[in-house]
């Protein structure tokens, strides 16, 4: 038995650049760039919820 | 620098948490959960599988989910600056026995920022971030609040430089909290999109180390102001940050404090410092292993109970997380983020401040070292050679700079205990995850 528990989710832009500096994210040590959002489309799904 | 990547296909990392058994799919992202004898299998032994479950197997790798090729993608590479940690204070009001910036004075003597250098280093920002419209600035010290004039006036010029020029930015303060008072927690609340609030956990964990000038234990002064101000701060973004060294190996126990105490954003860190009885050494990896898995079972426990709370590191975005150029792209320090000190003087991070060595140049001179620029420019996944088989390289990216260069005298040099402490963490937010995701499905039934 195998059973997926998460993928990534397909992107419609890659290299935008609009994600944060990793650093400046909450601690000032040590970053896991895996724990950031995705900055545009978490953008993006703000602005389609507020519709 | 020689920058060439790997093509890596087949990387799959296998692990266990309790009786669960996990397949991590290095070159897709993808996270599976699986019995005992396909991990086995998937591991290499000589397992002889169903037809049923090699077809499971079969249909994942078709679909490109399990032993997937690495991407090929590039590190961005951009000259826009996106984001500066002003040092608005080189001078503190604690006396921190682990504290990397020599207790806030970084090894010089003690001060803090003028407004006119404020304001250079946001119109140098602002010069310097091209078409980018979202930029950062983090106001760090020492303690920043001892200069919270220069802060103020530095939001409120920095805000409108910004809207004339149809830019927006988006501000951090760190601090030990002594200081918060109620004008300045409004004024938080009304411009820092984030907030770091230093706090270690219990209160003899917090006192054996965070003292104020005088020498005595900070916790008794700080726990209610900062309490207080995460009360008043809504759905705004705060952390709570903690540091654990050699003597709070049992750390768990400060987050679950931090958590017990009303705080829902947490960060926890281990200290990077070489002071004898406060460092983390190779044989405490055991005993820090076992913690972050205690912490990992209360974590989910509580999160479960509906009483959970955010622990940074456990907090991986393995669906919506970053693209695979941002992944191999390291942290920007250097290229993208810098750190002005009180003078000017721009470096790449806080943790290289005051260093001449690394000195990159002057908001006043307006212009970035290019030969230190390039260098750090050039960093990414594929420079740092020793992350290519590891699992965990598009999760944490090659880690931190300044640490892999205090540690090994190199940038691009992995310290392998940090590496650790950072995989397991990654598998205990795994399997935080997939136990969400079999709560969620079960609600569904």
């Amino acid at each position: 038995m195998i059973k997926t528990i998460a993928k990534p989710a397909e992107k419609k832009v890659v290299g935008c650049g609009e994600c944060r500096s990793t650093c400046q994210s909450a601690c000032k040590t040590s970053c896991t760039v895996g724990n950031q959002s995705c900055e545009r489309v978490t953008r993006e799904q703000k602005i389609e919820e507020q519709k | 620098m020689r920058c060439s990547p790997s093509i890596v296909t087949d990387m799959i990392h296998v692990f266990t948490y309790g009786e669960h058994f996990y397949v991590y799919d290095t070159g897709s992202g993808a996270l599976h959960e699986c019995d005992e004898r396909t991990a086995r299998y998937l591991k290499g032994e000589n397992i002889a599988l169903s037809e049923e479950e090699l077809s499971e197997i079969g249909a994942l790798k078709r679909e490109g989910l399990l032993s997937a090729p690495e991407t090929s993608a590039r590190p961005l590479k951009s000259s826009e600056i996106k984001a500066l940690c002003l040092h608005v204070s080189h001078d503190c009001n604690f006396r921190c026995a682990y504290c990397f910036a020599d207790e806030g004075a970084y090894h010089a003597a003690r001060e803090v920022m003028s407004l006119d250098t404020a304001k250079a280093a946001i119109d140098f920002l602002l010069r310097e971030s091209g078409k980018r419209k979202v930029l950062e600035v983090d106001f760090f010290g020492g303690e920043p609040l001892m200069n919270l004039g220069v802060v103020k006036e530095t939001v409120y010029y920095a805000k409108e430089r910004a809207a004339a020029l149809g830019k927006k930015f988006l501000f951090t303060t760190t601090t030990n909290g002594l200081l918060l008072d109620d004008e300045t927690v409004k004024f938080f609340n009304e411009e820092m999109e984030n907030v770091v609030l230093s706090l270690d956990g219990r209160k003899e964990v917090h006192d054996a180390v965070r003292k104020t000038v005088n020498g005595k234990g900070s916790f008794d002064a700080v726990i209610g102001k900062i309490k207080k101000f995460v009360r008043s701060r809504g759905d705004k973004h705060y952390y709570v940050r903690g540091t654990f060294t050699a003597k709070n190996l049992d750390f768990s126990k400060d987050v679950l404090f931090l958590a017990d105490e009303g705080f829902d954003s947490i960060s926890m860190e281990p200290v990077v410092t070489d002071i004898p009885d406060l460092a983390i050494r190779e044989e405490h990896l055991p005993v820090i292993e076992k913690e972050y898995e205690r912490l990992c079972d209360e974590y989910i426990r509580r999160e479960a109970e509906g009483r959970g709370f955010n622990f940074f590191h456990f907090n991986i975005d393995l669906e919506g997380g970053p693209c695979l150029q941002k992944k191999v792209s390291a942290c920007g320090a250097g290229n993208e983020y810098f750190s002005v000190v009180p003078n000017g003087d721009i470096y790449p991070c806080h943790q290289f401040a005051g260093e001449a060595a690394w000195r990159m140049g002057s908001v006043f001179e307006g212009k970035i070292d290019p030969a230190l620029r390039a260098k750090f420019a050039e960093n990414s996944l594929f420079t740092r050679h020793k992350c290519g088989d590891c699992f965990a390289k598009f999760i944490c990216s090659g880690g931190c700079a300044a640490n892999n260069y205090h540690y090994a005298g190199d940038v691009n040099e992995p310290y392998p205990l940090t590496c650790a402490m950072m995989k397991k963490r990654i598998e205990c937010g795994m399997h935080a995850l997939a136990e969400r995701r079999s709560r969620e499905n079960s609600h569904k039934n």
